[in-house]
Order: C-alpha cells, then sequence, then structure tokens
C-alpha cells in the first residue's frame, strides 16, 4: 500500500510498535496521561524485535494457491522487484466462470507482495434435507501494510468464518416451499409480546458479511500473543448467492462494476459509412463504471475519525487535536483568531489560538495522502492491534474498525436481450483490485480497457484473464533508463505498489444460478405433487423459467418469491446490535487468554469507543427503522415483479444497504 | 541449497515452438504432449555445475502468442542469458527469428548471451528448415545454435548448460558487471563472504529478513 508509509516511516513503525515488556497504557479514566517508555532504550527495542522473531509465522508466506506458485523458487521469482512479472494462474479452470486474475509485486518497497487474494466455492446444505442446497461463490481481495500476516491470515480463514456465519442463518436463507415456510412462520412466534421485526434475507447476507469481518479481525488479535505481528489488511469482498451480489468492503480496495450498454440503437441510424466510426465511438461512449465499494481513508472517514476523536478525548493523549483549521496553526499565531471546525461540524467558526491548538490535528493531508494520526493512510480493515502512531505512540487501533460497507446487486432484476448478446455488458465485469490498480487508473478508463480488451479476444477460454493482465500492466508501466516505472501512454508515475485484479464476469454466477433455480423448482415442484397428487400448473411455469434471462422468468419468479424474501424473525434491541456483542465477545476472549497482556487497556478503551459509537447508532437506526421499516422492503418487493419492456436501469445502481448516520453524512469522493 | 551464481534466463520465441517442453524436460525430465498455452510468464529453476561451481539457472518461460509481445518484452531485463526457440517443422517460426532478435537486443542488456534452437528434431520426417539454415543464421548474427527434441531429450541439457558456460566465461572475463543484478546474475553466499550486503545474496534470504514481515 503506497499511501500507509514512506520506507523511512515503515522504519519508524518498527521502532515504535509497542511489545509486551512495555508498560500498558494508561487505562481510559487515569488523567495522568504519558507517553509510554517508547524512544528512551535501544536494549529493550532490541530485546522486543528479538521476541518478536521468536514468534512463528502462523502462515508460510505464499501466493495464492490458484497461481500454484509452488516453490520457493518461483516464488522468488514472481517476486523480482526490477523486472515486476505479471502472474497469471497458469491453469485458468481452476477459477470459476472463466474469472481473471493478474497481479505484481511492488518495485521493491517490501520483499514480498504483501496482497493476497481468495476465493471459495461452497453448498448450504439443509442438515434435515427438507430444502434444496444454495451454493455461493466467494472472492476476496486485501492487501496488506506492515507485513504479509493479516493478509495471509484472511485469504486463509475469511471464508471458513464467512461460511460459519452463513449456517447460522441457514433455515431463513435456504429456498422452500410455502407450506413449509408457513408452518416456520408460525413456529417462530412463541412471544407475539416481544418486539418483531422483518428481516430480509439480504439483511441477514449483509449481517452475516459483517460479522465474518468483525470476527476475522478478532481472529488476528487473538493470534498475538502466539505468532509474528501480522501487520494489517484491507478487505474487499464479494459474495454471488440467492441471484445477487453483494460486495462489502473495509479499506481502500475497490470494487467497479464496469458495464456497457448494448449498441443495438447505434447500428439502426447509422448510414454504412458511417458504421465503423459509430462502433468505434459507442464503444467509448456507452462503456461506464459503477462504483461497489467506497474507499475508507482518513479523508473519506474523517468524520467518523473526529467522532471517536470528541467522544474519546483520552484517545489521543494529548497529543492529538480532533480539530480541523482552515490553515495550519503556528506558534506566532497564538492569541489570535483562526477558522475552525470541531467534531462533527459542517461550517466554520471562529477561536482564539490557544497552545492546545498546536497539536497535530487527528486526520493531516489530503486524498491519498491523508493520514490518521499522522501515520496510517486506511481507516478500515483487520489486523494493526499493535500499531502506534509514529513519534507518538499513540495507540491507532481505536479510530480503525472493520466494519465494511455492502452494496448489492439484485441480478434478476437485469434484463439482458438475448440477440444482443451483451450480457457481460448488461450483468457488468466486476473488477476488484487494490489500490495499486486503482491509484493510477480512473474507473472508467478501467471499464474502458474491460471491454477493450474482450472485444480484442472474443472467443479466447481466457478472455477475462487478459483483461486482467491489461489492467495490471497498464497501473505497472514500463521501467524507463533511471529505473522509475512509467504509464505507458505518458510521463506519468506508474503504481510502485503490489498490484492484484480479479475480473468476474457476473452474467456467468447468474447463468448458473438460473440453472440451480430451475433444478430448485423441479425438486420442489415434485415434492409439492407427491403431496398433493396434482401437477396442474407445473408444465406452465417450466415452459417460462427455460429462458434464464428473459423478463418473464423475473417476473415469474418474483411472484413466487414474494412471500420468501421476508422472513419474518424475532428480534429484540439487543440482537440488533450483534454485531457489537460479537466484538465484545471475541475482545473479551483475548483478554482473557493474556491478563498481563499490556494491550488489553487499549481493548477496553477501544470498547468504550464503540460502545459510545454504536450507541449513537443504535439511537439513529431505530430511528431509521421507525420510518424506513417494511413498507420500503414490500414496495420494492412489489416494483420487482412490475413487468417493464425497457430495461430497468435503476436496478442497475448499486443500492446502498448501510443506513447509519455517519455513512450518510459522510463525504464520499472518489479519490485520484 | 547454497549457489555460487544465480544466472536468469528467458525462453522465447513463436507459440506451440516447445518452449514450455524444453523447461520441463530440462527441470523434471518429463514431456507434455499436449499444448498447454503459456499465459503470461513462467518460472522454473534448476542446479547445475560449472568448473566445479554450483550455478542456479532461474529460468522465465514466456508466452509465445503475438498478444502477449508487450509484455514479454518487459521481462527481457535482468536476463543473463535467453534461448530463442524455433519448430524445425514449421518455416513460419524460423523466419520469425529476425523479429525476435531485435526484440531481444533492444530491450536486453548487451551482454545477454543468446542460444538458437532448433526444437522438435526427433520430427525429422517433417522438417522444414535445414540444420545448415540455423547454423547460418546463428553465424550471421552472432548466436550459439544446437537442435534439440524436448520429446527425446536429445541436445536439451546441453542447450541450457552450454549457454550458462558462455555467461560463466564471460564473468570470468569481466565482461559482465556482476554487482548489478539487472545483468541476470546473483552471486551466492559461498562465493562472498567478503561482500555480505548483496541484496539477496544466499538462500535464506526469506528468513533473513524481518522488515517486510
Ligand atoms: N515431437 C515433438 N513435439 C514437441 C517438442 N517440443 C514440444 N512439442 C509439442 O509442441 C507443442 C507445443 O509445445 P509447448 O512447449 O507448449 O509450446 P510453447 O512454445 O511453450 O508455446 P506457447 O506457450 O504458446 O508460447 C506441444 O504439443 C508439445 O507436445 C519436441 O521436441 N518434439
Ligand atoms: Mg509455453
Amino acid at each position: 500500500m503506497s499511501n500507509m508509509f514512506s520506507i523511512t516511516n515503515i522504519k519508524n513503525r518498527f521502532i515504535s510498535v509497542i511489545a509486551p515488556d512495555i508498560p500498558p497504557l494508561p487505562s481510559s479514566h487515569s488523567h495522568q496521561l504519558h507517553r509510554g517508555n517508547i524512544s528512551g532504550a535501544p536494549s529493550n527495542y532490541q530485546l522486543r524485535m528479538a521476541h518478536q522473531q521468536k514468534k512463528p509465522d502462523k502462515f508460510a508466506y505464499a501466493r495464492p494457491p490458484f497461481l500454484q506458485l509452488l516453490t520457493i523458487d518461483e516464488l522468488r521469482a514472481s517476486a523480482d522487484h526490477n523486472v515486476r512479472p505479471i502472474i497469471v494462474p497458469r491453469d485458468i479452470t481452476l477459477l470459476p466462470w472463466g474469472t481473471g486474475y493478474a497481479e505484481c509485486v511492488n518495485s521493491g518497497k517490501s520483499e514480498w507482495n504483501e496482497d493476497q487474494a481468495a476465493f471459495a466455492r461452497q453448498v448450504l446444505s439443509d442438515p434435515t434435507h427438507s430444502h434444496p442446497d444454495l451454493p455461493y461463490t466467494y472472492y476476496g481481495i486485501f492487501d496488506g501494510h506492515a507485513g504479509y500476516g493479516a493478509a495471509l491470515a484472511a485469504s486463509h480463514q475469511f471464508h471458513h468464518i464467512l461460511h460459519e456465519k452463513l449456517v447460522d442463518c441457514l433455515e431463513l436463507l435456504l429456498p422452500r416451499d410455502e407450506d413449509a415456510a408457513n408452518s416456520k412462520q408460525d413456529s417462530s412466534f412463541p412471544h407475539p409480546s416481544h418486539f418483531q421485526r422483518r428481516v430480509s434475507k439480504d439483511e441477514l447476507i449483509i449481517g452475516a458479511l459483517e460479522s465474518a469481518f468483525f470476527n476475522m479481525d478478532a481472529l488476528i488479535a487473538q493470534d498475538r500473543d502466539r505468532y509474528r505481528d501480522a501487520g494489517g489488511c484491507t478487505a474487499c469482498v464479494a459474495l454471488f448467492i440467492n441471484g445477487k451480489l453483494f460486495v462489502a468492503n473495509a479499506g481502500d480496495s475497490r470494487a467497479v462494476l464496469s458495464q456497457r450498454k448494448s449498441k443495438c440503437i447505434e447500428k439502426n441510424n447509422a448510414t454504412t459509412g458511417a458504421i465503423t466510426n459509430a462502433d468505434n465511438g459507442t464503444g467509448a461512449q456507452e462503456v461506464f463504471a459503477v462504483p461497489f465499494s467506497f474507499d475508507h481513508t482518513p479523508e473519506t472517514e474523517r468524520l467518523r475519525l473526529l467522532t471517536v476523536a470528541r467522544l474519546k478525548p483520552h484517545l489521543m493523549e494529548k497529543q492529538y487535536a480532533a480539530m480541523e483549521y482552515a490553515k495550519r496553526p503556528h506558534m506566532k499565531d497564538l492569541g489570535q483568531r483562526i477558522l475552525c471546525r470541531q467534531g462533527t461540524m459542517k461550517g466554520w467558526t471562529y477561536k482564539t489560538l490557544t497552545r492546545d491548538d498546536l497539536r497535530m490535528p487527528v486526520v493531516t493531508g489530503e486524498g491519498k495522502r491523508s493520514r490518521l494520526l499522522g501515520t496510517l493512510g486506511v481507516t478500515r480493515g483487520f489486523g494493526d492491534h499493535d500499531l502506534l502512531a509514529i513519534n507518538t505512540g499513540t495507540q491507532i487501533k481505536p479510530f480503525l474498525t472493520p466494519h465494511p460497507e455492502v452494496v448489492i446487486r439484485d441480478l434478476s432484476k437485469i434484463v439482458s436481450i438475448p440477440d444482443e448478446n451483451n450480457e457481460d455488458g448488461d450483468y457488468g465485469i466486476l473488477v476488484m483490485a487494490t489500490d495499486g490498480l486503482w491509484d493510477v487508473s480512473e474507473n472508467d478508463a478501467v471499464a474502458r480497457t474491460v471491454f477493450q480488451t474482450l472485444d480484442k479476444y472474443p472467443t479466447e477460454k481466457h478472455r477475462y484473464t487478459m483483461v486482467a493482465q491489461e489492467l495490471v500492466a497498464r497501473a505497472r508501466g514500463k521501467i524507463n533508463d533511471s529505473g522509475h516505472w512509467r504509464l505507458a501512454d505518458s510521463k506519468a508515475a506508474a503504481t510502485v505498489d503490489d498490484i492484484s485484479v480479479i475480473v468476474i464476469p457476473v452474467y456467468q454466477y447468474y447463468k448458473e444460478h438460473v440453472e440451480w433455480e430451475k433444478r430448485c423448482a423441479q425438486v420442489l415442484q415434485e415434492r409439492r405433487a407427491k403431496v398433493t397428487q396434482s401437477a396442474t400448473e407445473a408444465c406452465e411455469d417450466e415452459s417460462l423459467l427455460v429462458n434464464g434471462v428473459t423478463k418473464a422468468q423475473v417476473e415469474v419468479e418474483h411472484d413466487d418469491a414474494e412471500e420468501e424474501e421476508e422472513v419474518v424473525v424475532e428480534v429484540n434491541r439487543q440482537q440488533a446490535q450483534a454485531t457489537v456483542e460479537l466484538e465484545e465477545d471475541a475482545s473479551q476472549k483475548a483478554e482473557s487468554s493474556g491478563q498481563t497482556d499490556p494491550l488489553s487497556a487499549h481493548q477496553s478503551a477501544e470498547k468504550d469507543v464503540k460502545d459510545l459509537i454504536e450507541h449513537e447508532l443504535s439511537a439513529a437506526i431505530s430511528a431509521l427503522d421507525a420510518t424506513e421499516s417494511s413498507e420500503d422492503d414490500k414496495k420494492e418487493a412489489k416494483e420487482s415483479s412490475v413487468t417493464t419492456p425497457e430495461k430497468t436501469y435503476k436496478a442497475q445502481q448499486p443500492q446502498q444497504q448501510q443506513q447509519h448516520q455517519h455513512h450518510r453524512n459522510r463525504n464520499r469522493k472518489d479519490k485520484r | 541449497m547454497s549457489y555460487a551464481y544465480l544466472f536468469k534466463y528467458i525462453i522465447i520465441g513463436d507459440t506451440g515452438v516447445g518452449k514450455s517442453c524444453l523447461l520441463l524436460q530440462f527441470t523434471d525430465k518429463r514431456f507434455q504432449p499436449v499444448h498447454d498455452l503459456t499465459i503470461g510468464v513462467e518460472f522454473g529453476a534448476r542446479m547445475i555445475t560449472i568448473d566445479g561451481k554450483q550455478i542456479k539457472l532461474q529460468i522465465w518461460d514466456t508466452a509465445g502468442q503475438e498478444a502477449f509481445r508487450s509484455i514479454t518484452r518487459s521481462y527481457y531485463r535482468g536476463a543473463a542469458g535467453a534461448l530463442l526457440v524455433y519448430d524445425i517443422t514449421r518455416r513460419e517460426t524460423f523466419n520469425h527469428l529476425t523479429t525476435w532478435l531485435e526484440d531481444a537486443r533492444q530491450h536486453s542488456n548487451s551482454n545477454m548471451v543468446i542460444m538458437l534452437i532448433g526444437n522438435k528434431s526427433d520430427l525429422d520426417s517433417r522438417r522444414e528448415v535445414k540444420k545448415e539454415e540455423g547454423e547460418a543464421f546463428a553465424r550471421e548474427h552472432g548466436l550459439v545454435f544446437m537442435e534439440t527434441s524436448a520429446r527425446t531429450a536429445a541436445n536439451v541439457e546441453e542447450a541450457f548448460i552450454n549457454t550458462a558456460k558462455e555467461i560463466y566465461e564471460k564473468i570470468q572475463e569481466g565482461v559482465f558487471d556482476i554487482n548489478n543484478e539487472a545483468n541476470g546474475i546473483k552471486i551466492g553466499q559461498q562465493h562472498s563472504p567478503t561482500n555480505p550486503s548483496l541484496p539477496g545474496a544466499g538462500n535464506q534470504a526469506g528468513s533473513a529478513s524481518s522488515g517486510c514481515c
């Protein structure tokens, strides 16, 4: 991650890393704030480093298994910083749907490529065998910093955690016939007096993703005692389940859906001579990019970070100011008035400068160079439990969160006309990549490259791999005579960071899903036929389901699914905060495993902040719930069942599911 | 295993000439009868002995398809040796040699040793390029030449080892600046106890590094 630290900062970081022989930081109630004994003792530092060295890696360093770089020699060659080879899977059938992948190592800022990628295909099966199995596919991309441990752990373990979470709500997710559904519903209302909320399948899946993110982070926290410091990583995850795409993101990796409108209209009114022109033109014009994640950097998360700082001022140890100033205050300005804003303020106000205002602001810099506590360039993700701010040694983790934002795309609502052969354009190509790509490529430029490359290789089995390779090649650029990496089409600097790109043809998933639905419908019908011994309307359903991408199918599916879509479950207020509990659980576990751990203080501090924020959030959520409750869901379900002859472009926009207050207020800027 | 030197090789030439098969025969002593199109780049490694010294060859097998040409060009950098391969049963692969050579000369360091290889010598009945033609081309362009068969393993060892011998001789003559990794040569630990600061020296670089993890 180029935005994390400069090379010297990385070195600084290792000097300031706290280890078990450092006294614990003051508890949250102590007013005797001090710096911690960091700079004083070099012998201490050496001891600590020696201690760190002794601990083993949890996972041996490796590249993603589907690359089949099995020997140390291959690993070493792939990490050649002078050449930066672009690595693609040698056997492309290892990834589903012809999905493309390519990666390339940094130009020397760390010995190994600290990005990781993973995928898993799984089935959720009903232990009682009364429902058909529900398959899902997961992809993850993790950008490590300050070590490869966290990203490696996430690539090995995240999908197991996610699977557990999905299994947890299995019975509510599995497809079922109505009779079974009805009896289930009845049995889930033993106490009608309790609070009850309608919870949709989507919300269950979002919840599974969110809690899996929290658990993954907690797991890395637990492993600190036994294994070498893992550093931290961002996480961008795509989950294909139930005919929908869920993208969950924490950090500054990014998922972008590249789409292309069908060319049909242009062809109709083009003269013979103009056709080539029109085609060339439309290739660029009709391609567009839809962001499916939002970057979490100190700049984009300024409001959340300042809120944490405002609510828990002791976290800053009197070293930082939870203020923003119109200009950087200097000693000579003391006593003068300066424009500033505090916490969640949107506007600016005057204050008289005091000595306290000379502290470093919690958030400094802009865009890619923005920093949290002058140290970190990314504000969500896994790990970083031991990360201390440069120069001050302040704990950074309480400001970070593993909480992902989740974006959904309901693929059953997309209409693609078979004659136009534009499935990849209509359903889109999901490009998931670490910031190595996005630092030097605009979303739209990526989308154009996607379709240009696909057009160039219309039939190749490895065409999506070619796309991934092309995207990495462009971002990496070429090395010039003086050893600098430059973009091919300009003299601008190329990425010196690790680059990893996954290219997913979404339609290929949907095709598979429609097949599965057909099989499910068959199974259910057979079962129903057995029970009622009448299969009168079966033929009709069957014929409509055959053409998976026609509107007719979508309509039928939704008429059918409307009842199922919302599952009524019983939720009381505490359960609404499940993720908070989860996290507390985990940190309690971590605490009990090592009472003398100096980090327990930090954890309780972190917990306090989370509590406070989550209280605010839950208040906001219940306010929202009151106004945007299940009525909305119903309306949406109805809309989806209405037959519209035109394409529903509205449905193609990502649906932002998080409705937490600070998310909504937050300024989501696309970084350059 | 420690080595005195590591040489980096690159294998180039049209698609289907047998580049991946040559590598597989050299590293694994096997033959792969179906064409597994290489996309991107693949790596192989093997230890050889020259003049009583352990030399590790790190071999980059590139994709021959036209579509990969621009990416392949970036892999010449830092190669000490190149195997330029054509297929003796397909004349067009021989005709393309000039283009390959231009590419190689333009993007590699000037000392790179290039070995010209006429592969599939076992298919003599289908031969389209005479051995003399290969020899003449090599002479004209200052290359070393050999005919090989990745299927029967004929001359495969020799092709890789003779290239290494050439590089080794150049090192002895002082032609290569062996301290510049961009030349495709690394010195192993056993060779240079006096110069421990060399980057990536030895085999244990992974365990010795604390910086990245
Ligand atoms: N008879 C015979 N066949 C060979 C020999 N070498 C390779 N082949 C065959 O030629 C085909 C192509 O070999 P590869 O090694 O995959 O070709 P390549 O040069 O790596 O091709 P790209 O990866 O596309 O650049 C395969 O079917 C091999 O079995 C040989 O020495 N003799
Ligand atoms: Mg090959």
